[in-house]
């Protein structure tokens, strides 16, 4: 998660030596490819350190035998057990030396459960993993989810333990506290930086040079090639050099592991040709730099034939080799940076009426959410985590408030001078609140609210604040103002803001994926002026298919790589 | 009769890279690509020539120079050797003004147009405004004041190709963002 792929921060080094905004826009038919290969983007390794401070005394003759246990628990209540630390002996303020390894995804709430309990003297000298824990005495249980830890300045909890009493049933005693502390593993912040260049490439296409692209995998143990990383693709060359990339160690495993280096020739269709691979471990990689020279690439020959691989003179040559430690998105929480949450939500009348059932705006009786209030409850449940105040600003687009014209930004609480809501609760009873006191109008114009997001933004980077701001918009409709939007996103691309746009509904959301920066085509403005990094990302709602990742988490699982690419083209640190 | 202005501001311009830069529409550009930014028709600064990259070319390259207060764009031009491959106006107003801080570093992309005012590739670069010239954040309180009425931004659309001028420079035209 703290660290980049080419796509993410690209080669350039703006002033001062920081990584610029200004390289190839993601390729969405490269991504594509990649995801269909198990690409899984970036995350990070959380090493929990706990320690527990007046625990209930339940032996009679000693203090307690402390043990502590985590769970995560799933989205339907049911807990994983992650792990187990050793037994404390007589103590009720244990300090546990064993540590628990989580890996951290931003894109979700991560709930955590520890459960305490008093391990019994006959069973000391058992292994704690074979502990049957319905035979030890249960101290208390905490919850937290693991963004409120990270999000902590000096990275530690204190939570209370609490249990409820046998003798009154739904009566919780307090047992002490739990202190839970988190660490990223110095794996998650190793980074190392490469720029590959392949010479002599063979031509697949027809009339031109072939476009090839790089991706680097590694091999798991049973032997599958998993993607970590990809370069841009360069157009028409037989000799590319690529701008710099960078992987971090965890991703690899280690120096020493394998690695695979793919050279593609890329086709619009997503079928792109294998121009060659070499297999090479960063060690391997670092010998080619220190040496500087090139390793020939190889094209597997189908199992039967004398040689299994075809030697290429095409060859791989590393021309910079170095490795630093970065920061990552979790030292700038910790360093007490703000995501702040604003959504934007749509009211045209093409929602169709919200009190009838086939309105997307219908509030249904039972409770059970329509489409607007599963998108605000995914993202906002998320974000709602990292923005201290919890005070979002809310808007509506596309209606006419009572008495007055159609309105392409107002405020959802109803009042005229300040549009922020208590909550992800406030949103949704704003929500509520002003389907019933406007009229549905149209066209679908995002250039308002957009502006005003952009405003804001503005506003704190002239205060100096250290906040970085993300717009929801969701939508049921093809925008009216594509270029007026267009024009909005660009001049928005350069502020410490990124925006999500959820479409719901069945419409054509194909000038959507136009603003997303699709097939690697950087948003343009109608004066000539491009965005300076991809801050737009769109997804439709209707793909979320039963049992499946909610997709509205892969829109957010971009949203620490568009925060670093910001902070760190202006060389910002998490302490600055 | 009022004594002209003669007053300006320090930028620092970062040339940072272009994409895609073709000679004659259509052959990539092989070597020795250069920048020269104008803020005025008497004051320019070039970077040096990127042997390397190709039409992918790369500077990294940190020109100071002086904008006089009354210019309303910096002129970016890319060349090839002696071959101009494209330019692009720079509105003042995209990096200074507003409720954008003194020093804030914008990052800027621009699309060059060729002298017959077709497409032809990104240029790349951050500009920093120093001294007094670059106004400062507004003082306004809360971050959520700003009433939902303004107007969005707008744009001109580009000249087009047949009515371009015999320069060959892309006319912009500065248009008041509210930051």
């Amino acid at each position: 998660m703290g660290n980049c792929c080419s796509d993410v921060a690209g080669g350039q080094s703006a002033v001062g030596g920081t990584t610029s905004y200004a390289v190839n826009a993601p390729n969405e038919a490269v991504d594509a490819f990649l995801r269909s290969r198990g690409y899984k983007g970036l995350f990070s390794q959380i090493e929990l350190s706990i320690s527990a401070a007046n625990l209930r005394d339940r032996d009679v003759l000693s203090k307690s035998d402390p043990m502590a246990i985590l769970y995560m628990k799933g989205s339907d209540g049911s807990l994983q057990e992650l792990g187990r630390t050793e037994v404390v002996l007589n103590s009720l303020n244990p300090k546990w030396i064993r540590k628990y390894t989580v890996t951290y995804q931003f894109e979700m709430v991560q709930n955590l459960v520890f459960r305490v309990y008093d391990v019994d003297t006959q069973f000391q000298n058992i292994d704690v993993k074979a502990l049957k824990l319905e035979e030890q005495q249960f101290l208390g249980e905490a919850t937290c989810t693991l963004s409120e830890i990270v999000t902590k300045s000096n990275r530690m909890l204190t939570l209370d333990l609490a249990r409820e009493e046998n003798s009154l049933p739904g009566q919780i005693r307090q047992s002490g506290q739990l202190m839970v502390y988190a660490e990223e593993t110095v794996a998650s912040k190793t980074t190392v930086e490469l720029i590959l260049r392949c010479t002599d490439l063979e031509s697949k296409d027809l009339f031109s040079k072939s476009d090839p692209f790089l991706v680097i995998s590694k091999i798991t143990e049973s032997g599958v090639l998993v993607p970590i990383c990809k370069t841009e693709v360069l157009k028409n060359d037989h000799n590319p050099k690529w701008k710099q990339i960078s992987l971090s160690i965890q991703q690899v495993g280690s120096k020493d592991s394998p690695l695979i280096i793919e050279c593609f020739n890329f086709n619009s269709n997503g079928k792109h040709d294998l121009l060659g691979k070499v297999q090479k471990s960063l060690a391997g990689l670092e010998k080619l730099h220190s040496l500087a020279v090139g390793e020939n690439l190889f094209i597997p020959v189908l199992i039967g034939q004398n040689h299994p691989n075809k030697v290429l003179k095409s060859q791989l040559f590393v021309d910079k080799y170095s490795e630093n430690i970065q920061h990552t998105f979790l030292d700038y929480l910790a360093g007490g940076y703000e995501l702040n949450f604003m959504v934007a939500i749509d009211f045209t009348a093409s929602n169709g009426n919200p009190r009838l059932p086939d309105s997307l705006h219908y509030i249904d009786p039972s409770g059970r959410p329509n489409a607007y209030q599963r998108a605000i409850l995914e993202v906002g449940g998320v974000l709602q985590f990292y923005d201290y105040d919890k005070k979002f600003p809310a808007w509506g687009f596309g209606a006419r408030p009572i008495d007055g014209p159609v309105s392409h930004c107002f405020n959802l609480n109803g009042s005229s001078n300040y549009c922020e809501v208590e909550g992800i609760h406030g949103i949704m009873m704003a929500y509520t609140s002003a389907l019933f006191n406007v009229s549905l109008a149209g066209p679908t114009l995002f250039g308002h609210v957009v502006t005003n997001a952009a405003q804001i933004a503005s506003g704190s980077v002239a205060r100096n604040e250290r906040k970085y701001f993300i717009l929801l918009i969701i939508t049921d409709g093809v925008i009216t103002d594509l270029q007026e939007t267009k024009d909005a996103f660009v001049m928005a691309s350069d502020l410490p803001l990124s925006i999500l746009i959820v479409g719901v509904g069945g419409a054509d959301f194909k000038e959507m994926e136009i603003l997303d920066a699709d097939k690697g085509e950087r948003l343009e403005s109608s004066t000539g002026r491009v965005a300076s990094r991809d801050i737009v990302q769109f997804v439709p709602l209707r793909d979320v298919h039963g049992g499946e990742a909610s997709v509205v988490q892969s829109l957010l699982a971009e949203l620490p790589s568009q925060f670093l690419m910001y902070v760190r083209a202006r060389g910002i640190g998490p302490n600055q | 009769m009022e004594k002209p202005c003669n007053s300006s501001k320090v930028i620092e311009v970062t040339v940072i890279s272009a994409e895609g830069l073709l000679l004659n529409r259509k052959k990539p550009v092989k070597k020795n690509a250069c920048v020269v930014v104008r803020s005025d028709p008497f004051n320019s600064r070039s970077t040096g020539m990127d042997r390397e990259g190709g039409s992918y070319p790369s500077w990294n390259e940190k020109l100071v120079m002086e904008l006089p207060v009354r210019a309303r764009f910096i002129t970016v031009e890319a060349h090839s050797g002696s071959k101009l491959i494209g330019t692009a106006n720079i509105p003042v107003s995209d990096f200074a003004g507003g409720y954008l801080p003194e020093n804030y570093l914008s990052f800027l992309s621009y699309r060059l147009r060729n002298a017959n005012g077709e497409k032809n590739g990104i240029i790349n670069l951050s500009v920093k405004v120093k001294g007094e010239g670059a106004k400062s954040g507004c003082g306004g309180g809360g971050s959520c004041t700003a009433s939902c009425s303004g107007r969005p931004w707008t744009g001109v659309p580009p000249v087009d190709g047949s009515k371009v001028s015999d320069l060959g420079i892309v006319t912009g035209i500065p248009v008041r963002y509210r930051y």
